[in-house]
Order: C-alpha cells, then sequence, then structure tokens
C-alpha cells in the first residue's frame, strides 16, 4: 500500500514539472506478470518509457528489472498483462518480430557475434537486405555487390560513431569488454532501433570509455530516441536518466526524477544499503 | 589411367556432399546426421525420373534437387525447436527412417534388390559412357556446387549463417528470424545432396539402400569435420584426404580383409588425434564446442 501511494505522489511531483510539449510514450506495460515456477518475478508492473528521454530502471539484484526486459523483447511471454508499442499490442510477438518494429537490445552479456568481424557484427544489424536471402545471394550477385557496398559506407559510419573504426577488421572477441559494449551499441543503431533497452551498460567498463558511452547515451535521446536503461552506478543515473523507476520484488516501488527517487529514504535503505 | 578417373568421381561426389553439409554444420552450427538421407533421396528420385518418366540425366537431377530441398523441410520444420544434442538426435531418426523407407517401399525402390539398369546419362547428345567422361561431368558438375557454395558462404546470407551460428539469441535480437534462417540452409544443403547422388547413380548404374546409411551419413561428417568445418576449401581437401586414404593402403600390399579393417582402424584413429590436437580440422576455421 506505501509503495503505491508513494508512486502517486511522485508522479504529481513529477508532471508538475515538466511543463514542455506533452510526452511522446513509445513503449509502456500494463499489469505485467512473469511468474517462475513459484517465483512471481514481476508482479503487476506498469512502466511507460517516452520518446527523447533516458529512463533508468534500479533495483537491488532479483527485483525483476532484467526479466522485464526479456517480456518487453518477446524473448519470454507473459502470464498476464499487455505490452505496448505505439500503442498497439506486441505480446507474444517472437522476438526477431519486436525487433523488427524498432525495439533493440543491449545484453548484459553483450553477446556480440565473437568470430565475425568488428564491421561483420555490424552489417549483420542492418535490417531488410536482400542478400540475406539465400536465393538471391546464389543467383543475382551483383544486387548483392551494390547492397554491400552501400552497407558497408553505413556500417563504418556507425563504428565511426562509437569510436571503433580502427578495429573494423578485427575479430570481435579481441576487443577490450568496454569496446565490446560500444560495438554491441553500434549494432543497435545500425538496425535502426527506435527503443534502446540498455542491460547495465556501463558495468565492467573503464572510466573512459563510460564516459564515451553516456555522451552517446545522451546524443541517441536527444536525437528523439527512446533509451530506458537497468544500471547500478547512481553516479550514471543522475548523470543521464531523465526518469527513474525503482523496482523490488518485482514491483515498481518509486517513480520520479533521479534525485527525489535516489534521496528517497526507502530508496536509499533498500538499494544503496544504508539505514532509512 | 580408368582407375586415376574413377577416383576423381569419388572426390567430387564426396567433395560435394561435404561442402553442403559444411554449409549446414560448418558455417551455421547446425550437427547433422541425416546427410545420407538426402544423398540417398537425391540418387532415388533422378534414378526413378530417368527410368520411369523417361526423363534426360541433367533436368532428373534437378527436379531431385527441388524435391530433396522439399523433404528436408519435414525434418527441418519440427527439429529445430530443439536444441544442441536434441536435434542431432532427430535428423539421426531422419536418417534411419529413410534408410527403412528406402529399404521397405519395395514397389517403388525395390527394396533390399535395389534397381539395376540406370541409364547412361546424356548430356547435350554426348553419352557419358567412359570413366573418363564421367570424371569430366562429376567434376564439372562439383566445381559449378563448389563455386555456388562459396557464393553462398561469402554473401550477406553466409554472414547472418555465421552470426547465428555464433550467438542465435543476439540475431534475433536484431530483428533475424533465426527460425527461417536455419530451415532455408538445411533446404539448401539438402539440395545441394542430391547431385552427387544423381552422379553416383549414373556412374555405378546400380543403386540400393546400403549405400545410404547412417555409416554414410557418419563418413560425410567426418570428412567436414577433418577438413575444417567453416571453411571452404577444408571439405574438397577433406574428400580427397578420405577417398584416397584406402587407395594408398592398397599400394602397401595389404590383403582385402586387412585392409578394409585397417581402413576403419585409421579412419578412427585419425579422428581422435585430430579432435584432441586440431578439433578445427586440417583447414577450419572453428572447433566444435
Amino acid at each position: 500500500m506505501r509503495s503505491t501511494r508513494r508512486l502517486e505522489e511522485m508522479e504529481a511531483t513529477a508532471s508538475s514539472v515538466v511543463p514542455d510539449a506533452p510526452p511522446v510514450v513509445t513503449l509502456e506495460c500494463v499489469d505485467l506478470v512473469k511468474n517462475f515456477g513459484g517465483v512471481r518475478a514481476v508482479d503487476g508492473v506498469s512502466l511507460s518509457f517516452e520518446a527523447g528521454k533516458v529512463t533508468a530502471l534500479v533495483g537491488p539484484n532479483g527485483a525483476g528489472k532484467t526479466t522485464l526486459f526479456h517480456l518487453l523483447t518477446g524473448s519470454i511471454k507473459p502470464d498476464s498483462g499487455a505490452i505496448l508499442y505505439r500503442g498497439s499490442p506486441i505480446q507474444g510477438l517472437p522476438p526477431w518480430t519486436v525487433a523488427q518494429m524498432g525495439i533493440g537490445r543491449l545484453f548484459q552479456d553483450v553477446r556480440i557475434f565473437p568470430n565475425l568481424t568488428v564491421l561483420e557484427n555490424v552489417l549483420v544489424a542492418r535490417p531488410i537486405q536482400r542478400g540475406e536471402r539465400a536465393l538471391v545471394s546464389l543467383f543475382a550477385p551483383r544486387v548483392v555487390v551494390k547492397e554491400e557496398a552501400d552497407s558497408t559506407d553505413r556500417a563504418s559510419e556507425w563504428l565511426d560513431r562509437v569510436g571503433l573504426s580502427e578495429h573494423a577488421d578485427q575479430p570481435a572477441q579481441a576487443l577490450s569488454y568496454g569496446q565490446q559494449k560500444l560495438l554491441a551499441i553500434a549494432r543497435l543503431l545500425a538496425a535502426g532501433s527506435d527503443v534502446l533497452l540498455l542491460d547495465e551498460p556501463t558495468a565492467g567498463v573503464n572510466p573512459m570509455l563510460i564516459k564515451r558511452l553516456l555522451t552517446i547515451i545522451r546524443d541517441l535521446s536527444g536525437g528523439g530516441r527512446t533509451v530506458v536503461l537497468i544500471e547500478h552506478n547512481v553516479n550514471v543515473v543522475l548523470d543521464v536518466a531523465d526518469w527513474v523507476y525503482f523496482l523490488d520484488e518485482g514491483q515498481v516501488a518509486a517513480f520520479g526524477l533521479p534525485q527525489e527517487v535516489l534521496s528517497d529514504p526507502v530508496v536509499r535503505g533498500l538499494y544503496l544499503g544504508l539505514r532509512a | 589411367m580408368n582407375y586415376l578417373w574413377h577416383i576423381l568421381v569419388m572426390i567430387s561426389i564426396y567433395a560435394i556432399l561435404a561442402a553442403s553439409l559444411n554449409l549446414v554444420t560448418g558455417y551455421s552450427g547446425l550437427l547433422s546426421l541425416c546427410h545420407a538421407a538426402f544423398y540417398g533421396i537425391g540418387a532415388y528420385v533422378t534414378t526413378l525420373l530417368m527410368m520411369r518418366a523417361g526423363f534426360g540425366f541433367l533436368p532428373a537431377m534437378a527436379l531431385g534437387a527441388a524435391l530433396t530441398a522439399l523433404i528436408s523441410l519435414a525434418i527441418a520444420i519440427p527439429s529445430l525447436r530443439l536444441r544442441g544434442d536434441y536435434f542431432v538426435l532427430a535428423t539421426l531418426g531422419f536418417q534411419v527412417i529413410i534408410f527403412g523407407v528406402l529399404y521397405n517401399w519395395v514397389s517403388l525402390t525395390q527394396g533390399p534388390y535395389g534397381i539395376p539398369g540406370i541409364p547412361i546419362p546424356v548430356i547435350l547428345g554426348i553419352p557419358v559412357d567412359t570413366v573418363f567422361r564421367y570424371a569430366l561431368l562429376s567434376g564439372a558438375l562439383a566445381v559449378a556446387c563448389l563455386v555456388m557454395i562459396r557464393a553462398v558462404a561469402r554473401s550477406p546470407f553466409g554472414r547472418l549463417l555465421r552470426a547465428v551460428r555464433d550467438d542465435e539469441i543476439a540475431a534475433a535480437a536484431l530483428g533475424k528470424n533465426v527460425p527461417r534462417i536455419k530451415i532455408t540452409v538445411f533446404a539448401l544443403g539438402a539440395a545441394f545432396a542430391a547431385v552427387p547422388g544423381a552422379l553416383f547413380a549414373g556412374y555405378m548404374r546400380f543403386i540400393d539402400p546400403t549405400s545410404f546409411t547412417l555409416a554414410e551419413a557418419i563418413f560425410i561428417l567426418s570428412i567436414v569435420v577433418i577438413g575444417g568445418a567453416g571453411s571452404l576449401a577444408g571439405p574438397v581437401l577433406g574428400a580427397a584426404f578420405m577417398v584416397l586414404l584406402p587407395e594408398a593402403l592398397r599400394f602397401l600390399q595389404m590383403p582385402d580383409a586387412v585392409a578394409a579393417n585397417m581402413r576403419q582402424i585409421i579412419y578412427g584413429l585419425l579422428l581422435v588425434v585430430l579432435m584432441r590436437f586440431r578439433p578445427q580440422g586440417f583447414l577450419g576455421k572453428y572447433g566444435f564446442e
């Protein structure tokens, strides 16, 4: 009960702070529930994410944050509840269809293609390639050559954007962990994702690369994309997030501006391990 | 001289078989134990179209390839939901079923008696009636198939296959329809396997189910593994090696009964030693996890 009231209070404060144009909600979920055996990992969660904003999901381990990303991207199916992308329900669609609609994801464990080169990793991500059809690749090589030249130009631009151009021809597994995260982001950009779900983008990344990452994240949301990040680093949340959801035990415990949520005594107690 | 041409025919047949399986197993990471089934379906369909429907060799072969690809869907669509080891077992089951069908559907395949008297292929009005001519035909078809397989492997589709092999969850998260990709490459591999089936039937002029057993499927897989999965030249080198090895033993003046057993022992030893010291094969880039 207490947490619900808190949420309402937070929302009230939040809306009074933002006087600008009405927000465009791109991705939202309503009363989402997911059980694993006897464990209720996600327990009636409703969230909404706006275009041009960075929304952070914070909370202790096991709060259900990554499970939410699994649900939002179609990797697992919810037991009940709805997921809406620009107003249309997408729950139950397979992950590739969700991705084709424009919802991209950075995995916690990065998941680059280790045996492909850095450039190939980005090339693969480009949507709708005629050369990816077996029969076209077999019988219409010219179409493929032209398309490839175009794809390569664009992929190089994305690599340039994340600062990995000089590594283009190396196998991706030769990159450092932080560079692999940048590569995974370049891949999302090449895929043309409109909503970016980033699962701990800064974890295990050295401070130099974190700076570069945060600049990219800010640019992306500034350019109108919807960015959602799961983040444990409080400074990162305060730095880039516009909104914060605090999750605990599969429920939304608080929502609001970063300073408010992170200075909330209950949140500090649960999440930061400080006495309320 | 005919002896050398005969060896060339056999190398061509196994090179196409291994290269087509390499698309499925080497590039896409789908370990399959039913390639001999597709090889056999290609051989039987080509034979039956020539003998019962009066088709020429090449049209019968082309239709055989298309039909084999279609039949491969019967295994691919239900099995590709299975992961790893379970998929391998499903392909093994399919191999056993196809052998059973070839063996028992007597009205169509003449079962264990086999089909004798397969007509000599005629290409552009020229009968391929000497071993030399057959070596030319099979060599030309092998080159054509290998060029096409290389084009597929180097295309964006080939890149997609390697991406799926590396991490299918990541590929799906980038909007790639992973099941469709796997089904496509499986059908493509099956279609290419039908070509050596047709070549084998036209060459031997007799087929029976014992040429298309699980042991044959394992033999083809071992060519891929020894030559090097995921490389373009690996399957050709592997095929040459595996065909030439028993021939080399012949020159050691070993009695036939001993040589056959010797060959099995050498194959086995070779696989064990290779897996220990060079799991990616002679020319391959990736080992099997």
